[in-house]
């Protein structure tokens, strides 16, 4: 359907004739394959635009939906009659506070950019594993949890104060940005707004648009420019900064890696920490697919079991050798074995900076056939979150067998998160979807997934999202969904925030 | 090769968004972090190389009519192949050259705009993409006695383009070339009058008939001088005649040399020595073509494996931009007593374009003007005096941006800076 003319022109009266557009070719890029067209794409560039265009939406009674950059389906259309807002042009970093560590930015601005910006500070971020090309906006990026997450916590925890335009158009400034103008502070003076608004895992489009947002930064001992020299795709570092270090350790059994990983927490001597498969040690140093076949192959011959991947940043000499002997230490006590060809001098300096600036993720997730899919577990303390995905993934390994997924390494990824405070692990799996077969184990996989953190009581984990996955989650935690509910129809009440992969306000 | 030979590429495209930026291990800081000029200036995703795969596959598939907004996105792009070396960083799938078989099909359903239409006429009828053109295609070589290849033999063809022929101040940049290649000894012609066009922008414009013919045209003529290397002034050239030539197999033997490379070489053989002092301090442009589209074809027939992984058998390589020419220009540069060299932000493979390439110049002066004026400023913030390149193409369209919004910015070619620096008789 076509909108209104006088919505139409209203649209184009608050972002101007060039930031709206209903051609064909323009709402095409923003729907994914087989997926519905929006009506129309509006590009905003100010909260107040964003206001207005929400309002309309509400009193045309239109849906809207936002996104930044706007990788995955989340931030398509779930049906007909929705307007899009791609926040492209709302790309400012508008404060970096480097005397109370905090960051505020806009949706646009990516996590490669602002941990560009602070680094010249002697100042850091924490990046969502997706990679650092998604948007650096705390609320954006689904959890939030990342490669860094070990020393530089994740999204619900950095997130300070924000704007939030809500589902039916007021402008609401949550934390200390609604009571005294200033940003430092997620959750008052006065109530916080924190839960609703970000639920479990982000209401992922579905709760009106996040136009600014404040997040903690952390300390950088690092240059302010990592040395990165060479030319696409051969980058390396022509040195590894003083103080820092890289390893992967495998260990002869799961329970023994889990063990490890929370006494490196116990030690504060991770700056990064993943429980990485050999796949995805693979996947970030090759250059392309063949390469990676070979190098898996490779690494998984060199390592005795699961494993993880450590960075550590020392800030002093001293602080550098505590670093180092402590983690020998973990090693020895935990049978720990290097895989020597990360810490080959040849090559630890580029892993050390892909996974730093987490550029490899597209590589690790998107290179073999274009999709991924899999399950994103909870964050709940670390031996926990270990168990779940123990316990959900060995279904990987038999789809492998009946040759529906690429075989890559079965192991999930466990990390530690603030230390080992808590962890958080994830199962990806890869296939090619031309294949319905494949297309089908990914959703066997998810459901696998939810039953098992069912039964187990192992919590809502990451890839809760629709009324579907919400429905069976909620009846065994807490009826959490019932909230979710009202916390949507409260704020949308005439349901035009579009929220297909959040909840609805249908019971 | 068609567009729906790339439909598994443009199907392999997951909407991440890197083609956007500069390579993520490359991004220093947030300003100078965007690397497409399209989706920079116009915003929405359609205009990005993500956005373009999309669109490949909706005409594919027949979801998209012929529209004026289909074609103002499809031509509204400089084919700089920033987006393809970005994604390549991470994926082994074609960009580029997707993007280049929209606009072919495009033509070849008889969708175009209409300066294009006249680009190519003038190319038809004259040998030349510039159109009403009125000077003389060989006039620039007025008094340098230098052969002429469709008369006498010469190991080495200069090519001038049709940018330097047809304009006056760009002469001297040609002269200057001609000039140090004979003080450096090399047995070097020109085809003057009887040069015409590459036909490379003819073929990043979607005409690929017309560009074939062109092609075929200048080989046949070079076959018949027996030259063995072809030396050309201007980067656009160098791509058609090194690259896409190749890639149609009609190159043959020929070593296609830019003329930055060759006098690199030179210099390095110690057959060109820089000795008079040129006080600049100066920063290099990367021209697209020179540098990250550069780089060899490479040819490749084969077919995917069938599984969960992209591999094709036999192993296909992919021109990520690593082999471009990146490093002679500025060794010529390095080697001028008293130059100063300063790096932009953006350089080599992640270089910004200058806004002209891939038709935009004819087609949206605008946007040729507003990518440059990117450029500029970037230049200017590195503190140089002057900005240099090795295409005339990026020169003609930095000074027009100059003129027309201001700058103390000067423009040189490295052959000029070069020229400068050599004392006559060579040191």
């Amino acid at each position: 359907m076509a909108l209104k003319r006088e919505l139409y022109q209203a649209l184009e009266d608050v972002v101007g004739q060039e930031n709206i557009s209903e051609a064909a070719v323009i709402l095409g890029s923003y729907a994914q394959r087989g997926r519905p067209r929006f009506e129309a794409v509006t590009l905003p560039k100010t909260t107040g635009e964003v206001q207005a265009i929400v309002r309309l939406c509400n009193r045309f009674k239109l849906q809207f939906k936002a996104s930044s950059t706007g990788w995955g389906a989340y931030g398509d259309a779930g049906g007909p009659g929705v307007v899009k807002l791609d926040l492209r042009r709302m790309n400012r970093i508008l404060e970096i506070n480097e005397k109370n560590m905090y960051v505020v930015v806009e949706p646009y601005v990516i996590y490669a950019q602002l941990q560009a910006e602070l680094m010249k500070r002697g100042l850091n971020c924490n990046i969502t594993g997706a990679g650092s090309n998604c948007s650096a906006l705390p609320l954006a990026a689904h959890q939030g949890i990342g490669h860094l997450s070990v020393s530089g916590s994740y999204g619900e925890r950095n997130q300070l104060a924000l704007e939030w335009v809500t589902p039916d158009g007021d402008i609401v400034r949550a934390g200390s940005l609604g009571s005294i103008g200033q940003w430092w502070c997620g959750d008052g003076p006065g109530p916080s707004l924190r839960g609703i608004i970000r639920g479990n895992v982000m209401p992922m489009g579905g709760l009106g648009v996040y136009t600014k947002a404040a997040q903690k930064i952390y300390h950088w001992p690092g240059p302010a420019t990592f040395p990165i020299e060479g030319v696409s795709p051969h980058y390396r570092p022509s040195q590894i900064p003083p103080g820092f270090m890289i390893r992967y350790i495998s260990f002869p059994s799961a329970e023994k890696l889990s063990q490890a990983a929370q006494k490196v927490g116990e030690a504060e001597i991770g700056f990064i920490l993943m429980g990485f498969n050999p796949g995805m040690i693979s996947a970030n140093i090759a250059t392309n697919n063949n390469e990676d076949l070979a190098y898996l192959k490779q690494f998984t011959e060199s390592v005795q079991g699961p494993g993880f991947l450590i960075i550590m940043a020392g800030n002093s000499p001293r602080d550098t050798e505590y670093k180092k002997k402590a983690l020998q230490q973990i090693i020895d006590e935990h049978n720990g074995q290097p895989l020597e060809a990360v810490e080959d001098p040849q090559n630890a300096g580029g892993f050390m900076w892909r996974f730093i600036r987490v550029t490899s993720s597209i590589r690790e997730v998107a290179r073999a056939s274009g999709i991924f899919a899999g399950e994103v577990g909870g964050t709940d303390v670390f031996p926990l979150m270990h168990q779940y995905i123990l316990r959900s993934s060995p279904v990987k390994q038999r789809y492998i067998d009946e040759g529906k997924l690429l075989a890559d390494g079965t192991d999930p990824f466990v990390q530690s998160v603030e230390h080992g405070h808590a962890g958080h692990a994830e199962l990806l799996i890869r296939f090619n979807k031309q294949d319905p077969e494949s297309m089908k184990v990914a959703g066997e996989i998810a459901q696998f997934a939810n039953k098992t953190a069912i039964e187990g009581h192992f919590g809502v984990p990451g890839h809760a999202w629709g009324d579907a996955v919400h429905n069976q989650y909620g009846p065994h935690t807490s009826n959490y969904h019932k909230w979710l509910r009202k916390f949507k129809k409260t704020f949308d009440p005439n349901a035009a925030s579009e929220s297909t992969n959040y909840i609805t306000a249908d019971d | 090769m068609a567009l729906e030979d790339y439909r598994s590429d443009m199907e392999m495209c997951c909407r991440c968004s890197i083609c956007k930026f500069v390579p993520l291990e490359k991004l220093k800081e947030k300003q100078h972090s965007y690397v497409c000029p399209s989706i920079a200036r116009y915003n929405y995703h359609t205009y990005s190389g993500g956005g373009r795969m999309g669109m490949g596959i909706a005409m594919l598939e027949k979801e998209l009519e012929y529209d004026e907004k289909l074609l103002e996105v499809v031509y509204n792009c400089q084919m700089c192949g920033a987006c393809d070396i970005s994604c390549k960083y991470a994926m082994d799938m074609e960009v580029l050259e997707p993007i280049n078989e929209i606009r072919i099909k495009c033509v070849e359903d008889g969708h175009t705009l209409p300066v294009l239409d006249s680009v190519i006429n003038s190319l038809r009828t004259q040998g030349t993409m510039i159109a009403g053109s009125k000077a003389r295609r060989g006039e620039w070589a007025a008094g340098l006695e230098v052969k002429d290849i469709t008369k006498q033999q010469a190991k080495v063809i200069y090519h001038a383009g049709c940018r330097v022929c047809y304009d006056k101040d760009m002469w001297k940049v040609a002269k200057d070339a001609v000039k140090l290649l004979k003080v450096a000894g090399i047995d070097i012609g020109i085809a003057g009058e009887s040069e015409t066009c590459c036909g490379g922008r003819a073929y990043q414009m979607g005409y690929e008939v017309d560009f074939l013919n062109q092609a075929k045209k200048n080989m046949e003529m070079i076959k018949k001088s027996g030259a063995e290397i072809l030396v050309t002034g201007c980067a656009d050239c160098y791509y058609a005649f090194k690259v896409l030539y190749d890639k149609f197999d009609l190159k043959g033997n020929l070593e296609v040399l830019h003329i930055t490379e060759y006098l690199a070489r030179l210099i390095e053989e110690g057959r060109l020595k820089p000795t008079r002092k040129v006080n600049v301090k100066v920063t290099y442009h990367d021209p697209c073509h020179l540098g990250r589209l550069g780089e060899p074809y490479l040819h490749w027939e084969g077919k995917p494996v069938p599984g969960h992984i992209r591999i094709f058998d036999p192993p296909k390589e992919f021109r990520r931009g690593t082999y471009g020419v990146y490093e002679p220009p500025r060794d010529v540069l390095k080697s001028i007593p008293g130059l100063k060299l300063i790096e932009m932000d953006r350089i080599k493979e992640y270089a910004w374009c200058c806004g002209a390439g891939g038709g935009i110049k004819e087609t949206n002066p605008e946007f040729a003007g507003w990518t440059a004026r990117e450029r500029i400023d970037e230049a200017e913030s590195t503190g140089a005096e002057a900005i240099v390149t090795a295409c005339p193409g990026c020169e003609q369209n930095f000074r027009d941006a100059i003129k027309e919004n201001g700058s103390g910015l000067k423009v040189y070619d490295v052959v000029e800076l070069l020229a400068k620096a050599i004392e006559k008789g060579g040191h």
